[in-house]
Parts: C-alpha cells; sequence; structure tokens
C-alpha cells in the first residue's frame, strides 16, 4: 500500500510542474513545486523495505587486515551447518575510526563488528551495540578470557549487567628495532638503545603516534624489582551505573620522576622522538630512529621499512632514574629501574543494536565459533592476530617449535604476551568515563610535558609551565582530575598532595 | 638631427630588448622549473623501483630525489592490488569516478546552462530574488550541510543503505549535481554578451523560448558548454572529502578515486609502503585530466576570463 | 536623511503590500464563481468547474498525497514524517531505548537528528501546500475572469505550450530549485539549527546518551562565557583563527593576483618563442587534482623529505626543519609564511590565464594613443596595462578574497592546521573552514560547528554584499546588454 501511494507521489511530482506551471497567471515562484511531495513519497517507499525484513545476510565487519581470513572460515561454517540459514558477508574497516563510523550510523553499521575493548562503554551507552545473553557464548566468555579482560566487556543498560563484547584479539604495545644498529645487549634498555643511536647518528625510539594508547609507554611504568607503579585508574571501581568511580592517582612521585627522566631523554640527540608527520615508518626506514614501540598491527610496516632480516621484536626495553630526575622526590631513588609499560587491550566481537532480532541467536552463534580458541589460533597463523583466550603463550610456543611460524613472528606474539604481564586493560567503567582521558586532551597534555611546552588548563587560557617539579605534577593532577571527572579543574589544589 | 640619431637609438633600444627578453627567458625558465617539481617528483615515485639490501621493496617517501632504479612494479600493484579488502580496487574506483563523473557532466551543464539562459535573457519576477538567494546560499560553508545531505540520501536509501551500497553512487551524483543550477554565474556572463537583437528577431519570427534556447542560444554557447562540461566532468576526479562522507567508510568498493588514492595515505594502510602506489595511481588519474584540459585549453580559458570579468 | 525617508517608504510600501494581497484574496473569493469558491477547500475544483479536467485532476491529486502525507506519517528509522514530525520536532517526547534480553529485540532511542530533518521538510511540505493551494484558487480565478471577457479557459494543451514559451523559465528552474531546496537549502537551515542543541558527539557520550535537545542561544552565550567543550573551543581560539583567516585570504588573494598578472606579463611580452609551451606548463598545475599536487609538496618538505636532507647534506641545519607546522613544537610563524608561498604556486597560474585573454583584449588604440604622446614602456604599463586589468578584474578579486577564506584544500592538505595547540581542535593555521571540518566531520560536535559556521557566513556575506552590492557589475547587472 505504502509503495503504491510512493509511486503515485512520485509520478504526482512531475504533474506538479505542469499543474502549476500553467495554472499560473504570471511570473511564478520558480521553484516550489511538487519537490518535496516527491521526496517523501520516496522516503516512504524505503521505510517499507528498510527495518522490519530479515534479508538472510549477517554482516560482519573486522579489522581490515582479516577480512579475507573470517570470510573464509565463515563460508566454512556455512558449509559445516547447512542449518545456518543466513548468508555471512565480511567486509574489513579501518581498526583506529570504525567506532567513529558506528555512532555516526549506527542503523548502517554491519550486524556484527570487532572494535577495541576500550569502545564497548561507548558503544553501549549510545546504544549502537547489544547485550549478549546466550548463556553458552557467556560461559565460554568466561572460561576462556583472563579475568582483567572480563573486567572490561560488561557494561550495563537499564541498571542491569550484561555481557557485551567477545574478546578474540589481544593488543598490547612491545618494540621493534633495527638489527643492523642495535646489539641484543643494547635492546635490553634505553640507555642500550642511546648508544647504537650515537653511533648511527640518529635519535633512539620513538612511539607510533601520540594518543592515548601509545602514550601509556610511560605512563604506565613500573618498577622492575616489584612491578610497582602508583598509578591508578578507577581502581575499585563498581561496574554498574551509579557505581563508584574508583581511585585514581597519575601524580605519584615515581611517574613524575619518571616523566623528567624522559624530558631529559627526548631533549638529547640522540633520545626519544615523536613521530615523523610522515609516519613512524619513515622514521624506521630512513634510520631517524633504531627502534618504535608499536603493536602487532605495525607489524608489516615495520617489516617493510628495514627488510625482515634486520628486523628485531622484544620487550619494551628497562630504564634507570637518573639523579636530575629523582631530585626532590621521595619514594624513588637514583639508578631504579623501571621498564616502559603499555594499555594491554583486547579487540571484541559486538553484535549491532540495530540488528533484526529475528538474526539474534544466529549471530550468538556464529560469535562464539568466530572467538572460539580454535579460530583465534588459526586467525593468528595466518593473520598474525595474537589470541586473547588464558594459555595463548603455549599455543605460540608450540607453533614455533612445531616450525609452523617464523622467528619474528614467534618474536612478535610471545613480546606481545610478555608485555601484557606488565600493562593493564584500559578501564572503563559505566560506559564512558575512559573516553575522557581521549576526548579531553589528557593525552596532548602528557605530549606536553615530554616538549616541556605550555599547554591550556582551564576555560581561560591559563598556560602551565612544565619543566619543573611542580609543573609536571601539576599536569599530571589535570590528567588524573579529567580521567575522574571529565572536565578541566577550576583550580589547582594549593599543595598537590601525593596520594602514594 | 633626428635623423642622425635614429639608427643608434634603435641599435639601443634592439639591444635593450635582447637583455630583457632573456631575462624573461630565464625567469620563466626558473619558474616552470619550479612549477614543474612537485609533478615530476609524484611522477619519478611512481615509477621508481628501489630495493633495500634484503630485497625488501621501498615504498615510503625517501630522502632522495631521483629514484636508483625505475620500472613499472607500482602500476602492477597498483590495478592489482587489494585494497580495504575489495579486489581490483584502483581499476573499480576508477570506473565509479568514470561514471559519476560522465553523468554529473550532463546533469550539471544542463542545469547550469538552463539556469543561465533563463537568469540572462528571461525576465521574470522573482528573477533579482533568485539571483541574491543563490548568492547567498552559495556564501555558507557546503561542510556544514555534508551531513545533513548524508542523513537526507539516507532517508531515500540513497546511502547508508545496507540492502543497496551500490545506490550510494546514485545518492553522490544526485549530491554532486544538485547545487550545480546554483553555479550559473560564469554561464550566465557569457550569455550576457550574445546581443538580445538575435532574441528579439527570432521572437518577432514566432519562435517559442523553448526554440531560442535549443536552435539559437545553445549552438552559440559552445564554448561555454564545453567549459562547464569540463569543469563538472573534472569535478569527482579532485574532490576527496565529499564523496567519503557520501558514501562512508563501510563501502570502499564504491568510493571515487580520489578517495581511495587519499585513503592510502591516510588510512589504516598510511603505516604501509604504499607512497609509490598512490604516486602510480595519481599519474594515472593526472592524466586523462590533464589531456583534456590541454585539447580544451582554449575554451577553459574563455570560461575562466568570463567568469573573471563578471565575478 | 534621504537614506532615511527612503527605508520609512519602503517599510509603507512593504505593509501596502501586505494589506493589497490580503484584500486581493477577500475579492477573489467574493467574485469568484462557485468553482473558485469551492477550490478554497478542494484544490482544483475550480478547474473541473472550467472543464479543465486534467488540470483539476492533478491539483487534487496533490492534495490528497499530501494530506495522506501529512495524516499517515511514513516513517524512516522508526522516525515519522507527517503531522508527527511537527510533534516531534520539539524533542521533548523523546525516548531511551530498551532491551528484552528473550528475544534480543532492542527498542531504539529516539533519533534526534532524523527528527529535526524531517520536522523540517514536513513545514516544507505544508509550505508547498499553501502555495499550491493559492495557486489553485488562482488558477480557476483566471478562468473565471477570461470567461467575464468573453474568452475560453486555456486548454491542458495550450497549458503545457506555455511552458515552453512565455512560462519557459518555469520549466528551466524547476529542477534547479527542487534539488536546491533538497539538496541546499534544507540541509543548510538543518545545520544553522544544529547550533541551538546540544549535539556534540563528545558531551553525549559522556552522558551516557545518543539524545540530545534544544537549548536556545546557550551556545551563544557559552562562547563568551567559555563554558563547556563549546565555549572552551571557541572563546579561546575564535579570534585567533579569524584573524588568521583574515591574514591569509589577504595575503593569499594578492599575492596570487599580482604574481598571476607579472607572470601573464613576462608569458605575453612581445618577441617572446614558446609561449604556448609555458602556457601549458602552467596550466599542467591547474588540471592536476590538488590532493595530488599538495601532497607532493608536503612530501617534499617532509622531515625525511628531499628539501630537508638536501639542506642537511649542505649542512644549513642540523635537524629536519618542520616547514609545514606537522609537530606542536614546530614554528608557527614558519607554517604561516610557507602555505602563503606554495599557495602562489597554486594559485598564480590561474590568474595568469585570467589575465592574459583580458591583457590582450586591451584596445590597442589606448596604446598608439599613449606611444603617440611619447610614453615609456613603463608608463604605458603603470597608467594603461594595470588600470585596465584591475579595473577589469575587480569583481573576480572580491569572488577571489571570499574564495579564500573558504580554501579548504590548501591548509588541509598542506598543514592540516597545524602546529597544533594542546588541547584544542583549531590548530595555528586553521582557517574557519578547516576548524569547521575537524570540529564536525572528526568530533562530531555538530553544535560547535555550527555556531561556527553562522560566524563565517555573517562575515563572508557581510563582506560579500557590502562590496558586490556597491560594485558596477551587480548595479548595472540589466543595463550591461
Amino acid at each position: 500500500m505504502k509503495k503504491l501511494i510512493a509511486i503515485l507521489l512520485a509520478l504526482l511530482m512531475a504533474l506538479a510542474l505542469v499543474a502549476c506551471g500553467g495554472g499560473s497567471s504570471e511570473g511564478t515562484t520558480p521553484g516550489g513545486n511538487g519537490g518535496e511531495g516527491g521526496n517523501s513519497g520516496e522516503g516512504g517507499n524505503s521505510g517499507e523495505g528498510g527495518k522490519a525484513n530479515d534479508n538472510g545476510l549477517i554482516r560482519v565487519w573486522v579489522g581490515e587486515e582479516s577480512a579475507e581470513f573470517y570470510q573464509k572460515v565463515c563460508d566454512e561454517y556455512i558449509a559445516a551447518h547447512s542449518d545456518f540459514g543466513y548468508k555471512i558477508e565480511v567486509k574489513g574497516m579501518d581498526t583506529g575510526s570504525v567506532a567513529g563510523t558506528i555512532t555516526n550510523d549506527p542503523a548502517a553499521a554491519a550486524d556484527i563488528y570487532t572494535v577495541a575493548h576500550d569502545n564497548i562503554g561507548k558503544l553501549a551507552a549510545t546504544q549502537c551495540a547489544k547485550p549478549i545473553t546466550a548463556e553458552a557464548l557467556v560461559n565460554q566468555v568466561t572460561a576462556d578470557n583472563p579475568a582483567s579482560f572480563q573486567g572490561v566487556i560488561y557494561s550495563t543498560l537499564d541498571g542491569t549487567k550484561y555481557l557485551y563484547g567477545v574478546p578474540y584479539i589481544s593488543q598490547a604495545l612491545f618494540l621493534y628495532y633495527n638489527k643492523a644498529y642495535v646489539t641484543e645487549e643494547q635492546v635490553k634498555t634505553f640507555e642500550g638503545l642511546q648508544e647504537a643511536a650515537k653511533a648511527a647518528g640518529c635519535k633512539a625510539i620513538t612511539v607510533t603516534g601520540d594518543d592515548g594508547f601509545n602514550m601509556s609507554f610511560a605512563l604506565l611504568a613500573t618498577r622492575v624489582s616489584d612491578h610497582a607503579t602508583t598509578v591508578k585508574i578507577y581502581e575499585g571501581a563498581e561496574s554498574v551505573s551509579g557505581g563508584s568511580k574508583g581511585e585514581s592517582n597519575c601524580q605519584g612521585d615515581d611517574t613524575v620522576a619518571i616523566y623528567r627522566w624522559l624530558q631529559a631523554y627526548a631533549a638529547d640527540p640522540n633520545g626519544f622522538k615523536w613521530a615523523s608527520p610522515d609516519g613512524w615508518n619513515a622514521d624506521l626506514r630512513n634510520n631517524g630512529v633504531v627502534a618504535v614501540i608499536g603493536g602487532a598491527w605495525h607489524y608489516n610496516a615495520a617489516k617493510a621499512a628495514v627488510g625482515e632480516t634486520n628486523l628485531g621484536i622484544t620487550l619494551i626495553p628497562t630504564f634507570k632514574l637518573t639523579a636530575e630526575a629523582v631530585e626532590g622526590l621521595s619514594g624513588v631513588a637514583a639508578g631504579d629501574e623501571y621498564r616502559g609499560g603499555t594499555f594491554a587491550d583486547c579487540k571484541c566481537f559486538m553484535i549491532n543494536a540495530h540488528s533484526e532480532p529475528s538474526k539474534y541467536a544466529k549471530e550468538q552463534e556464529l560469535i562464539m565459533y568466530l572467538a572460539s580458541k580454535e579460530i583465534q589460533n588459526r586467525s593468528y597463523l595466518e593473520c598474525m592476530n595474537v589470541p586473547a583466550y588464558v594459555g595463548a603463550a603455549d599455543f605460540i610456543k608450540q607453533c614455533f617449535e612445531e616450525g609452523k611460524v617464523s622467528e619474528s613472528e614467534y618474536n612478535l606474539a610471545a613480546s606481545q604476551v610478555s608485555m601484557a604481564e606488565w600493562g593493564i586493560p584500559q578501564p572503563f567503567i559505566t560506559g564512558t568515563l575512559n573516553t575522557y582521558y581521549y576526548s579531553k586532551n589528557a593525552p596532548a597534555v602528557l605530549r606536553a610535558i615530554v616538549d616541556q611546552t605550555k599547554y591550556p588548563t582551564t576555560g581561560d587560557t591559563i598556560l602551565e609551565e612544565t619543566t619543573s617539579v611542580a609543573g609536571i605534577r601539576k599536569a599530571l593532577y589535570l590528567v588524573e582530575y579529567l580521567w575522574m571527572h571529565g572536565v578541566t579543574p577550576k583550580e589547582f589544589p594549593a599543595n598537590l598532595p601525593d596520594k602514594a | 638631427m633626428s635623423n642622425l640619431l635614429r639608427p643608434k637609438k634603435f641599435k639601443s633600444q634592439a639591444r635593450n630588448r635582447r637583455i630583457s627578453l632573456g631575462i624573461t627567458y630565464a625567469v620563466l625558465v626558473l619558474m616552470s622549473i619550479i612549477w614543474l617539481i612537485p609533478l615530476l617528483w609524484i611522477i619519478l615515485s611512481a615509477f621508481r623501483c628501489d630495493y633495500q639490501a634484503d630485497g625488501t621493496f621501498i615504498g615510503t617517501v625517501t630522502s632522495y630525489f631521483f629514484p636508483h632504479h625505475f620500472g613499472l612494479k607500482n602500476f602492477a600493484d597498483l590495478f592489482s592490488g587489494t585494497y580495504y579488502a575489495v579486489p581490483n580496487a584502483f581499476p573499480r574506483w576508477m570506473l565509479n569516478t568514470l561514471i559519476i563523473a560522465v553523468i554529473d557532466c550532463v546533469i550539471s551543464t544542463f542545469l547550469v546552462l538552463s539556469v543561465a539562459y533563463c537568469m540572462s535573457k528571461l525576465r521574470f519576477k522573482l528573477r533579482k530574488p533568485f539571483m541574491n538567494a543563490s548568492m547567498i546560499i552559495g556564501l555558507f560553508p557546503g561542510f556544514m550541510s555534508m551531513i545533513a545531505i548524508y542523513f537526507l540520501l539516507k532517508s531515500i536509501g540513497l546511502t547508508g543503505n545496507p540492502d543497496h551500497p551500490e545506490y550510494s553512487i546514485i545518492g553522490l551524483i544526485l549530491a554532486y549535481s544538485a547545487g550545480a543550477g546554483l553555479g550559473f554565474q560564469i554561464a550566465k556572463g557569457f550569455f550576457d554578451v550574445i546581443p538580445n537583437a538575435l532574441v528579439e528577431s527570432a521572437k518577432l519570427d514566432g519562435c517559442t523560448n523553448f526554440k531560442i534556447f535549443i536552435r539559437i542560444i545553445l549552438p552559440l554557447a559552445k564554448p561555454i558548454i564545453i567549459y562547464q562540461a569540463l569543469m563538472s566532468f573534472t569535478g569527482p576526479w579532485m574532490d576527496f572529502i565529499f564523496a567519503k562522507v557520501i558514501i562512508g567508510p563501510a563501502n570502499p568498493e564504491y568510493w571515487t578515486v580520489s578517495v581511495g588514492l587519499y585513503s592510502m595515505l591516510f588510512g589504516t594502510y598510511a603505516d604501509v609502503n604504499l607512497f609509490t602506489q598512490f604516486a602510480a595511481g595519481c599519474v594515472i588519474v593526472a592524466i586523462p585530466i590533464v589531456t583534456l584540459f590541454m585539447f580544451l585549453q582554449k575554451y577553459y580559458v574563455e570560461g575562466v576570463t568570463a567568469g573573471a570579468v563578471k565575478g | 536623511m534621504a537614506k532615511k525617508d527612503k527605508r520609512k517608504a519602503d517599510r509603507a510600501g512593504f505593509f501596502q503590500k501586505i494589506r493589497n494581497g490580503f484584500s486581493y484574496f477577500v475579492k477573489r473569493f467574493r467574485d469568484g464563481s462557485v468553482g473558485t469558491k469551492l477550490s478554497h477547500l478542494i484544490f482544483g475544483a475550480g478547474n473541473f468547474y472550467h472543464k479543465q479536467y486534467i488540470k483539476g485532476a492533478i491539483f487534487l491529486l496533490l492534495q490528497v498525497a499530501i494530506i495522506l502525507f501529512m495524516v499517515l506519517c511514513p516513517s524512516i528509522n522508526g522516525t515519522p514524517y507527517g503531522y508527527k514530525a511537527l510533534l516531534n520536532l520539539p524533542l521533548k517526547n523523546v525516548t531511551k531505548g530498551g532491551f528484552d534480553p528473550a528475544t534480543g529485540a532492542m527498542t531504539a532511542s529516539s533519533n534526534c537528528q532524523l527528527m529535526i530533518l524531517f520536522g523540517f521538510v514536513t513545514i516544507a511540505v505544508i509550505f508547498i501546500y499553501f502555495i499550491l493551494w493559492h495557486k489553485s484558487i488562482e488558477s480557476s480565478y483566471k478562468a473565471d475572469m477570461d470567461k467575464k471577457i468573453g474568452l475560453k479557459p486555456t486548454t491542458f494543451k495550450e497549458d503545457v505550450k506555455a511552458l515552453f514559451d512565455q512560462k519557459f523559465h518555469i520549466t528551466m528552474l524547476t529542477p534547479t530549485c527542487i534539488a536546491a531546496l533538497v539538496f541546499t537549502v534544507l540541509p543548510t537551515i538543518f545545520m544553522i539549527s544544529l547550533a541551538f542543541t546540544t549535539y556534540n558527539q563528545q558531551d553525549m557520550n559522556e552522558a551516557n546518551t545518543n539524545l540530545f535537545a534544544w537549548n536556545g542561544i546557550q551556545n551563544f552565550r557559552a562562547v563568551f562565557t567559555g563554558e563547556g567543550s563549546l565555549g572552551f573551543e571557541i572563546k579561546n581560539r575564535f579570534l585567533p583563527v579569524l584573524g588568521w583567516t583574515f591574514i591569509w585570504a589577504i595575503f593569499a588573494t594578492f599575492t596570487c593576483y599580482f604574481g598571476g598578472i607579472i607572470l601573464a606579463l613576462l608569458i605575453n611580452k612581445k618577441g617572446l618563442k614558446g609561449k604556448k609551451i609555458f602556457r601549458t606548463v602552467f596550466i599542467m598545475t591547474i588540471a592536476i587534482p590538488q590532493f595530488i599536487s599538495l601532497l607532493a609538496v608536503r612530501n617534499l618538505f617532509g622531515e625525511y623529505g628531499p628539501l630537508n636532507s638536501l639542506l642537511m647534506n649542505l649542512g644549513w641545519t642540523s635537524q629536519p626543519i618542520g616547514f609545514l607546522g606537522q609537530k606542536p613544537t614546530d614554528s608557527e610563524l614558519l607554517a604561516k609564511i610557507m602555505v602563503i608561498i606554495i599557495n602562489m604556486w597554486v594559485g598564480i597560474p590561474y590568474t595568469m590565464l585570467m589575465t592574459s585573454g583580458i591583457l590582450m583584449n586591451i584596445p590597442a588604440d589606448l596604446y598608439e594613443a599613449a606611444r603617440v604622446d611619447g610614453a615609456s614602456t613603463t608608463k604605458m604599463f603603470f597608467k594603461i596595462t594595470l588600470p585596465y586589468v584591475i579595473f577589469i578584474t575587480t569583481p573576480y578579486l572580491i569572488s577571489s578574497f571570499v574564495g579564500n577564506i573558504n580554501s579548504f584544500n590548501t591548509i588541509f592538505l598542506l598543514t592540516g592546521g597545524g602546529p597544533a595547540y594542546q588541547g584544542y581542535q583549531a590548530g595555528g593555521t586553521d582557517l574557519l573552514v578547516t576548524w569547521l571540518y575537524k570540529v564536525t566531520i572528526d568530533q562530531g560536535s555538530y553544535n560547535t560547528g555550527a555556531v561556527i559556521g553562522i560566524f563565517t557566513f555573517v562575515i563572508t556575506a557581510t563582506i560579500t554584499l557590502v562590496t558586490y552590492r556597491r560594485s558596477k557589475a551587480y548595479n548595472e547587472e540589466d543595463t550591461f546588454q
């Protein structure tokens, strides 16, 4: 019926022109006849075909580097389960921007999509994602995944806590380095890298970007002797709506000392540099640096930059706090050894809230298969996606021993798994608090500390310096405050307490 | 006296002219070189075929200007390459863009000519208000309406349509050509120069306005038709923002070539060694456009000049 | 004084017009035939009365269609058109979605963007309804009048014929008007309206919601108080960005303008050979898409680009120079100078082409006369050539100034707006329009973008109207021919 109306309206649009033009006695409004009628008519048409019908197709978005692989395993699944009843179409998306694409227009997004877990809160809160309730799947997630991941894949809807994301890839930072310039001994410490860089006449190390994820290499650095750091992010928070935010702390003496050390390291002609605007791989390729802190998804680019034989992969090195860095700070001593840290994240499958309810059961069935250990293992072998489940390290080792992967591929997975032990997953509670860290420019403040430049703090352009201990502590306090409150503080406490 | 002096003056004048001509040549050659360097850089990069010591291909920006080895590898890779999980993406993007450009060219040129004719040769009540309105609308930054156009197109299923992603090409054509009619000023300036007497005498002969348009104005308007067609045909090859917003990141197989090339440098692929393939793509895209411009240079200049005089 | 009087007269004339229009409506209703009277209620009734069946049917169908549209409220993605869209427009009765674990059904939240958009579309439809209403009555009334003086009401065939002759402009302009209404006017109104809402993806994410609401002129107030993310960004960055936009527009316009004239003079110099080759070289840079040529330039100037490596090999600098402000620590002044210089590369060929044409059209007798008077070449240039070219191209200067205010590609592709100001979207070389892009497309802060857009519009519109309305081209537009 509606379709008929739509066609009629479209016809009328054409006729309107004749009627109106002919009907007027003299110069008329040149436009405005029936255009809208036609438009809305077509609108009615697509409204008809839009939502309610189940088109027999489940669309899946994964990272573009592994789209082909997942299409293959999905086809296999359909072949093995003739009763599945749906066709599956897998598409590769840019991992960095996919969450934004989904929030902009969730109705146009795929039925199942994958994002880094720190987007779960945002997608759940803006109702782009649907909770996962199938018992078998929830049990599989609980059985397979480390507790750290399980703390960050739930969110609440109407006061009920639901599972939203199913982890299938783990992600953490580690180190790529150029074996042509760096020895295996040198790569263990930042100081060693510096030495190698001096010999090569370039900078020692860079990161792949200055976003919040990459910033974790310094912010989350921990003492080697006891894995200790005073940094706390939402510690003890309750992941239900109205739950407490827990405690956060970014301005411990150790963090201040680490940033003072990094300032000196960055100022050194053979120390740290930010990635080139031409891309971090330009730094690596043009011998601008001898090492890069990056993730598994940078593997191909790093390989292309220095060649497979020259590409070394290992843990983020350690560094010793200098006497200048700890001057005037308590709780840290010159010579204390720290290792660069990382956010240990996971990528998750999620279900689109706009997906038809009739597909719901099958979608969960499919996710259960795609996130199973078996497929995670295959995705490691074929796409270098490091599995997220507990005990993946054993499988990775076994593959190497059986000669299924090359040495650098093994190093990559092994380094990442080890680094994950030195890091924490990016926390988020009750939705979106963690987005403050990104959207309110906390990473920019952290960069300003390293660059020793000024940064704005409150609504008025008060620029704070970052060269003194007090200045750094103030900047770190700002980061902490952003994390907790999502706004810049009205004023700074006169004497910043050291909560540690 | 003057007779005596004249030859000498001529001589010095001639010498002066030679010197000034020489300087002009030098300046022009220097400027031409400056203007050509970026283009040369792209072409050289497109044909670059350098490898690292261990046999890894160098596809990034390099610090040296002239490649060490030349080859067609970048072009071969570009045409057979899979980008954004779309096999043979580049030829597809080229085809998409060609389709969009041809249709947009026809629709836009028609709209522009019809509006320009009305504004120039017909007199009616709302003529002046229409002209003012079109000018004012043109002053709003186009980005402001981009998102709204996306939603409008989406609401009639012409983009972001999960069942028919190919419709987004129609949506993009609509978005490109819909506003074209408002850019009638240059064509109007051209029509203004066609003497009104021609139109008047045709009217006395009993010609309708329709016939005047078809039989008298259009044949005289060849330069401006070609200019408009050239402009609207090349538009889709050059735009990389609008197309990306309208078609969306989810449908890389329906991107235009400029969106595709741009995202080679600024997507996740920015990580990978794609600069030389980007350059190869640029050369492929630039060849037809530059050729068109070269052949239609005369008309282009005519249009530009008309635009300058009429604002 | 005279101006004031004129305005007064204008205002009086305006009210008079309304009064006249109103009395015309009354007169039309009083004097019209039964058909005309009936047309006030049923479209096309008058046409049926005058036996213009086809036309009457069209009017009637249109009326029925619009009424059906208003009553049935066709909906897209759960957001309705029609009267429901009008009820939705205040964004009062919005609902947050829910979830039913048993069926997996998720009721979607209200879609506020579509509610506003569809509300406006519906208002446009109502507006069209009234235009049709007027046209329908008018059509019937005209037939009445024709009858009165003994003429036959026009037949459908005649009406169609008229569309190709005396009403040809309607046929020709309708497609553009419809397209402009749907794809330009409506979207623009929609985006302007967002300046009065809380539609800011960042804020909404933090508030755990995908709903937003109208908030009056609060956004504009926030610009002055600096409150919220919108106020923070605009209050601290608007004036610097505006100032730079003007400096940029002035420099970009005049460097390219005079550079182009000089280049044109050089190329068109008497006795110069290879004019065509030189011109072709420069046209080539116009023909190549800017995203290609500007990205090439950007890579040439990049940290590891050939230029920096050359400078370092020569020992002129030990560290790569950040020419294009892509790092927050790069020099802002250098980046600004670089974009202006590189923009000359983009703009000069264009002016050159344009002025070449004009130079060739300068009446030769002007020079003849000057030569007879014994004027030198330099003098002739400054007394004849330059004034002539400038006189002819004044409208172009204005439009190119406005064009430069809205120049997107050069800045976006070269510097990306950098060097970044930590904590803000707008960097050191951002123009209003690139800022707008970052804020809306990158950040989804639509209300901030709309406020910036409105400011930009007010500025460009003022400049254009003030200069353009005074120009000869506008005032003598009609008489020129």
